[in-house]
């Protein structure tokens, strides 16, 4: 059965014992939605370099298996050494065995989005599908209308999380294709901090494809550290769509690290929707063998006052590829809007490829905006240059990574996060 | 210690160095100089291994081993040492980490433990008091924003740190200020003794009041037109290059 016919069935199926909420009505339009756009094809401009069409010829199925081996996989995987609250995805369904909370960080909900819209139905109906579009995008509403479960994070207002919260997703294609689609939904409230994880991971020798949707909301003076990790090894393929609403004075460090990834496209949207807002955001990824990774990120700045500084960077060996699309929108009002944007990549082979396109859309005339990419190689004098000192080709080129790794490695505030990164350096190149 | 035997080398097509000769044994300090585009940074760059550039002739024995056939990272651990004329700056990589990996690779050639941290770090601190360097310098990233004479400097440091047998220096002196011209010459020789060889290549006579040679080499289109004592190079500050060029010109 194709991935199309699978998914008819599968809201077939969740239609017949669904009940008749507002929930319900907006997983149907969002059905609807699917249905009208179909699977963007590489014809379609957001789409142009990154083609969806394994999503058909791979005839994935919904799967709520949760083996041991994704488990075991778990435990021996993820930093464990790292103090922190925990919620675990399989297949894109609780695995609330490995749920882990800190006692400090009681006054924290840290839990999964299917309990929490019984048990905070409020916080749940206030935000949840408000802030991830799904007119005129095919993936968003795919997960929409078929999303499984996913973690669901309310820091209460002036509350702070004392250790990071862990959401780890791991895909477990042990046994057939499997699609899966969670769904995350993390609130903070005014003045709140939060530090947030996000984990993914995937094993088996069949194909996975995780469609994700997160919805991040950042109120009044709050502040957020969030981090994404993917570590997906073999065939497993990602679409991560990341929406953040930002009120006024938040202040957020995103970083994503990419650090495998057959096939991953990240979709990272800002919007500032209030004066003096901070928005960091910063990505580093890793490619060899076929790899592929395309992020695309828009920077919405909608009210005057903000600042936002984007740094991506790309190491890509053998035949990988990575897109970069980096969009930043100032709209009429924002006058007085500071926005930077980079783009770096090193190639280390001639077959490794980059595209990669800044878009400003600015509309107020008062700005500061500031964007640039590069594509090159390794420079041949710093290598010499440390070669002729004793130090051995492949030592100097790790060196001279790790450098260039370093401004965003500097960016994570989490040391175990950064131990990953520079394993991970050591370990490609 | 360095034989150097009718040594061609071009780059592009272009000849560059047209059969050079040059003996240095251990303990000598030689000077090379001669005019720009002569051909000297060209014979410090094939000495260090630089790909670029294309030996077509002749043959350079180091120690009774061919270094032609030896990468640049194992000239540097066999005990050559080139401070460049143009040190490159890099960030990200700080000095004391680069050094660090550069002692510890080539103890690796040689089969030696690494050194311990601490026992680097102390090592670092005498050779720093010992070529008067500053302690900011060492801890930002290796030359980056460094002043042409802080770069120059920091190639000297790291000659201390490496210890090599025969050390290169390429205009080391140029861009130096009275002061910094003085203390590079007083590391340099520091690490004079009877097991180390200098090629030291310069433009100017001043450098070599104080560090002396023993040798003094004019080097001109690629071949060494005329060699002699410390003499030499004041008689060029004198003279200029006009009339050895001029003996070229007639004997050819
Ligand atoms: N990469 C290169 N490509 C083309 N020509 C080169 C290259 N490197 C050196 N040359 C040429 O070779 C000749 C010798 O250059 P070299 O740098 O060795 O001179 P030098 O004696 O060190 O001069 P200076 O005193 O100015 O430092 C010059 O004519 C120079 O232009
Ligand atoms: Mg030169």
């Amino acid at each position: 059965m194709s991935t199309i016919e699978t998914l008819k069935k599968d809201f077939e199926h969740y239609r017949a014992q669904a009940d008749n909420s507002a929930f319900t009505q907006q997983r149907e339009s969002a059905f609807v939605e699917l249905q009208k756009l179909g699977i963007p094809t590489i014809k379609h401009e957001e789409w142009k370099y990154t083609n969806l069409k394994f999503i058909n010829e791979l005839h994935f199925q919904s799967s709520c298996l949760h083996t041991e081996a994704a488990k075991n996989y778990y435990t021996q995987n993820i930093v464990q050494t790292l103090k922190a609250n925990r919620l675990v995805f399989i297949n894109g369904s609780f695995e609330a065995t490995l749920t882990q909370i800190e006692p400090e960080d009681a006054a924290i909900v840290i839990t999964n989005l299917a309990a929490a819209r019984i048990a905070h139905a409020d916080m749940f109906s206030k935000h949840f599908g408000k802030y991830a579009i799904i007119e005129g995008q095919a993936l968003n509403a795919m997960n929409h209308a078929l999303m499984s479960d996913g973690a669901f994070i309310y820091v209460p207002e002036g509350k702070q999380t004392v250790y990071p919260i862990i959401i780890t997703n791991i895909s477990d294609a042990s046994e057939v294709n499997v699609l899966n689609q969670p769904r995350n939904l993390i609130v903070v409230e005014k003045n709140a901090a939060a530090t947030v994880i996000e984990s993914f991971f995937a094993l088996g020798n069949h194909a996975s494809f995780c469609n994700i949707v997160n919805e991040l909301y950042v109120g009044e003076n709050a502040s957020l550290e969030h981090y994404k990790l993917q570590r997906l090894q073999g065939e497993h393929y990602q679409n991560n769509y990341t929406q953040v609403f930002q009120e006024g004075n938040t202040h957020i460090n995103q970083v994503t690290l990419t650090l495998d990834g057959k096939f991953v496209r990240n979709n990272l949207h800002f919007y500032m929707n209030g004066e003096n807002c901070n928005t960091l955001l910063y990505g580093l990824y890793l490619l060899d063998g076929n790899q592929f990774v395309d992020n695309h990120t828009r920077v919405e700045h909608a009210k005057p006052n903000c600042f936002s500084d984007e740094k991506y960077k790309g190491i890509l060996k053998d035949k990988s590829t990575a897109v970069f699309n980096g969009k930043i929108m100032v709209h009429l009002d924002a006058q007085k809007t500071n926005a930077y944007q980079r783009n770096q990549n090193i190639l280390l082979s001639d077959e490794a490829t980059v595209n990669t396109k800044p878009q400003l859309e600015i509309f107020a005339d008062d700005v500061k905006c500031t964007h640039g990419a590069t594509v090159g190689q390794l420079d041949e004098e710093p290598m010499f240059y440390m070669r002729s000192r004793g130090i051995p080709e492949n030592v100097a080129r790790k060196l001279l990574l790790n450098a260039f790794a370093d401004d965003i490695a500097e960016k994570i505030k989490i040391p175990e996060l950064v131990a990953i990164l520079e394993e991970q350096i050591e370990k490609k190149i | 210690m360095l034989e150097i035997r009718n040594l061609k080398a071009e780059i592009e097509g272009k000849k560059i160095l047209n059969g050079i000769n040059l003996t240095v044994n251990s303990g000598e300090v030689h000077a090379i100089m001669g005019p720009n585009g002569a051909g000297k940074s060209t014979l410090s760059s094939v000495l260090a291994g630089r790909a670029d550039y294309a030996v077509t002739e002749g043959e350079i024995m180091f120690e009774g081993k061919n270094l032609l056939e030896m990468s640049p990272e194992d000239r540097a651990r066999e005990g050559v040492f080139l401070a460049f004329q143009y040190p490159v700056e890099i960030p990200g990589v700080s000095t004391t980490n680069f050094l660090k990996t550069a002692i510890n690779e080539t103890r690796k050639y040689k089969g030696l433990e690494p050194m311990e941290a601490t026992d680097f770090l102390k090592y670092m601190r005498e050779k720093m008091e010992l070529m008067e360097m500053d302690k900011s310098l060492t801890s930002r990233s290796l030359n980056e924003g460094f002043s042409g004479g802080e770069k120059k400097r920091n190639e000297v440091f790291q000659m201390a740190m490496l210890e090599p047998k025969l050390a290169i220096m390429d205009e080391t002196d140029s861009g130096l200020d009275i002061d910094a011209l003085r203390l590079v010459s007083n590391g340099v020789n520091k690490l004079r003794n009877k097991d180390r060889s200098f090629v030291v290549i310069t433009h100017y006579q001043r450098l070599l009041d104080y560090i002396v040679p023993d040798f003094v080499h004019v080097l001109y289109k690629g071949r060494i037109v005329k060699s002699g004592d410390a003499s030499l190079a004041k008689e060029l500050e004198v003279k200029g290059y006009d009339w050895i060029k001029a003996e070229v010109e007639a004997a050819q």
